[in-house]
């Protein structure tokens, strides 16, 4: 059955967790001015390896990339597929990690991290354990309450905008490119879209409408950055840890009743980031369940044990920064290959038909 | 004495509202057998008697009466139990072996066609279900004049037999969905249905869950819209309500009846239900969640004014709101328990206490009070009592994660209800469908 809406609206939760908080940080400290270029290229990066991906996978109607994988021999599929494993674990950890340190950071500071680690992990081991359908049906749930709460709080930041900031337009020695910042930028725009590839049997999928979705997060990818650049200048914003939620925190909205509308849209996105650990963790079982088939109780209770005592053992943001770091080369590695050796399976399977 | 008879009398020993009538029809000596409590016996007679007169006149046999006016059978003991206890009257003549069956005039043991007791309608048809399934079956044939309307019967129960009817709209419901519901009826056949949740064991569902899978209406008028929309609806003889399968989330909000107003206000109806659940939800772990661990969010004014407000009291936000609640939960079940000509009482002394003492005691702050009536009305705007209570407990869970994450909490819980809803399916339905009338078309 075609369940276009409900892949567009993960796609676009996903993302939409992953634009906000660190991605401001890493466009705004990579580079000066000019910020459009940085995105841009992210974002030309993003479109084309959703391209590819989805155009690979369109040659194996109703497989998922395990399915495809396990067909071209066993050592192959173990090449391919043991990477995307670790990066799911990884991804998982550093997500749970950093975002139960967001929490702490911006306003449960008496609340130990390990607390808000658990509520994580068992929410979205709980979901994870329901199933795919499971996920994708709480994902429209969570699009209904939420999305309304996202453009409220985004309209709103819009207050404080100075237009001059949005000067100088052109960066022209590209010296952006180099730095890890912009490197670690990448998660925000490659991190989401590997779900695409799993979910084959179960749902299926209308690829321009996937594209469409990518299309609409092309004004959140760049008021993320703008947003905090206009409101404080760059000078001011580079300084920030979480740019855009300081912009935010910086509206002041006089008929509400609340000071601070932070708090609602952070906790909005955090739910689309619980969202997304859990379809992390099914991933990771997709895979597990491929090598030794079993329920899937077993292995996700496993995956948030290990979870849980791994980001227990990092101590401070320093660290999961330095986690981030050496995540995004596994991450270039993995979402560079997965979608680049899919096509050319694809491609040759073709060739041969 | 005829053993047949004989025995007949032992199994009813100490049933003294069973008669057993010596008779003569056309001079053969017989015996007419039935409960009082059940057979008009009286009217029956006169009837008998002119079946009898024109039989003299047309010189019938007994044999050719008995065969007219009922059903004649050979001696077996468990069917004339069994037809005995469903209110039949037995003929039973001592030459012959054979005794007849026949339909005779019934007590009157039926409510008439009332207005609904547990659903109010507003400018809608008012005639609601009663305790029998005939009667039920037969309001929905008059609701809606369709050839198409199929009433599939069943008895099941080993020992006592309970009449279960679906009713559905061929070619509109789902064949698959009407096959599953009757297999598994059949599967289920020695399983006893004495309330809802053996109904749900029947039909495979888990006991456990929060959410009600099958849907209840008192009102021919909805059962009828859910049957056009492809649902199949359930009736159990005695329970006068029909279950309509499968439920959606949806339904907690809409109403046929709605359609009734023009389309304006019909969407604004719906929309306040849709602030009924999420006030009800989400106000009492708001409160907790800003008074005791994140109050910045607050504006400063009404931070400080909500800290005046709780200056005296003792212990924590949790614990007074929880205290309270159950209080009010005290007197929701209170009011439900009691006659109603003592009701109105429990009205009062719950608002002496919830108005005004409990706050001038200093036990409560006032804001809680407002948030707890805004709760309790919030909750009673939905659609159906079995999802008004599930959404009473849901709040609970929210109240205790806000307590402990804050305003963090209150949204994991929203996640954690939102999967938890996202899980339901009935026969492979899913729960939060909203369009399964068009499905249900394409696949029937």
């Amino acid at each position: 059955m075609d369940k276009s809406l409900h892949v567009v609206l993960m796609y676009l939760l996903v993302h939409l967790g992953l634009i906000f908080f660190l991605y401001p940080n890493d466009i705004i400290s990579s580079s000066d001015e000019g910020q459009w270029m940085p995105i841009a290229i992210g974002l030309l990066f993003h479109f084309v390896l959703v391209w590819i991906y989805m155009k690979g996978l369109s040659f194996f109607p109703k497989q998922n990339i395990i399915h495809i994988y396990s067909e071209m021999g066993k050592g192959f599929a173990t090449f391919f597929l043991l990477p995307v494993f670790m990066y799911l674990m990884l991804v998982n950890v550093i997500g749970v990690r950093a975002y139960s340190e967001i929490i702490t950071i911006i306003f449960l500071s008496n609340t130990p991290s390990w607390a808000i680690i658990i509520l994580f992990l068992s929410i979205s081991g709980y979901l994870a354990a329901k199933g795919l359908e499971v996920i994708f049906r709480t994902g429209i749930l969570l699009a209904l309450i939420f999305i309304p709460i996202i453009f409220f709080v985004l309209i709103a930041t819009f207050q404080n905008v100075d237009w001059n900031y949005l000067l100088p337009l052109i960066d022209d020695d590209f010296h952006f490119m180099t730095t890890p910042s912009y490197m670690k930028s990448f998660s925000a725009f490659i991190g989401g879209f590997l779900f695409l590839g799993f979910i084959a049997p179960y749902l299926t999928y209308n690829r321009k409408k996937v594209l469409m979705a990518a299309t609409l997060l092309i004004p959140f990818f760049v008021f993320a950055v703008y947003i905090p650049i206009l409101t404080f200048g760059h000078g001011t914003a580079s300084r920030f840890l979480f740019p855009y939620i300081m912009a935010v925190d910086s509206t002041y909205i006089n008929w509400l009743m609340f000071d601070r509308v932070t708090m609602f849209f952070i906790l909005s996105l955090v739910t689309f980031i619980m969202l997304h650990l859990s379809l992390l963790l099914w991933m990771a079982y997709q895979i597990m369940n491929h090598w030794f088939p079993h329920q899937p109780l077993y292995s996700i209770l496993s995956f948030t044990i290990v979870t849980f005592i791994t980001s227990i053992m990092i101590i401070d943001w320093k660290a999961v920064e330095r986690l981030l770091w050496w995540n995004s080369f596994l991450q270039f590695y993995v979402l560079l290959t997965i979608p680049l050796s899919i096509y050319f399976i694809g491609r040759r399977r073709k060739g041969r038909a | 004495m005829d053993p047949f008879i004989k025995e007949l009398k032992e199994k009813f020993v100490h049933s003294d509202d069973l008669f057993l009538h010596e008779e003569e029809i056309l001079d053969v000596p017989v015996l007419l057998v039935g409960f009082k409590s059940l057979i008009d016996f009286t009217k029956t007679k006169v009837t008998l008697q002119k079946y009898i007169d024109t039989a003299i006149s047309s010189q019938k046999t007994i044999g050719e009466l008995l065969n007219e006016i009922g059903e004649v059978k050979e001696k077996d003991l468990e069917e004339a139990v069994s037809s005995i206890m469903t209110g039949k009257l037995l003929i039973i003549s001592n030459s012959h072996r054979k005794y007849a069956v026949i339909e005779p005039f019934h007590n009157m043991l039926n409510r008439a066609i009332e207005p609904p007791t547990n659903e109010n309608i507003l400018q809608g048809s008012l005639s609601s279900f009663n305790e029998d399934i005939k009667t039920n079956i037969g309001l929905i044939r008059k609701q809606i004049n369709a050839s198409n309307i199929r009433a599939e019967f069943f008895s099941v129960g080993s020992e006592q037999k309970t009449k279960l009817s679906m009713l559905y709209f061929e070619g509109q419901a789902d064949k698959k969905l009407v096959e599953k519901i009757r297999s598994s009826f059949e599967k289920n056949q020695d399983r006893e249905i004495n309330n809802l949740q053996n109904l749900a064991k029947s039909l495979g569902f888990s006991g456990w869950s929060v959410i009600s899978k099958v849907n209840t209406t008192e009102l021919p008028s909805e059962t009828v819209a859910f049957l056009r929309k492809g649902r199949v609806a359930l009736f159990v003889d005695r329970y006068p309500f029909a279950l309509i399968l499968p439920c959606f989330l949806w339904d907690m909000f809409t109403l046929e009846n709605d359609r009734n107003y023009p389309i304006p206000l019909m969407a604004s109806i719906r929309l306040v239900r849709i602030f009924g659940i999420l006030i009800s939800l989400l106000i009492p772990a708001l409160y907790v969640a800003l008074v005791a661990v994140n109050p910045e969010v607050l504006r400063i004014e009404l931070a400080l004014s909500i800290a005046q407000s709780r200056e005296a009291i003792p212990y924590p936000a949790l614990v007074e709101i929880l205290l309270m609640l159950i209080i009010l939960e005290l007197i929701i079940e209170a009011s439900v328990r009691l006659p109603s000509s003592i009701g109105p009482t429990i009205t009062m002394v719950g608002g002496i206490i919830l108005g005004q003492a409990v706050v001038e005691a200093k036990l409560v702050s006032t804001l809680l009070i407002i948030i707890l009536a805004a709760t309790t009305i919030a909750n009673s705007t939905l659609v159906g009592i079995q999802n008004s209570l599930a959404v009473r407990l849901f709040k609970y869970v929210l109240v205790i994660l806000a307590s402990i994450y804050g305003v963090l909490g209150i949204l994991g819980g929203i996640v954690l209800i939102s999967a938890y809803l996202a899980s339901i399916e009935t026969f492979g339905i899913s729960y939060l469908n909203l369009n399964y009338a068009k499905e249900g078309t394409k696949n029937g």
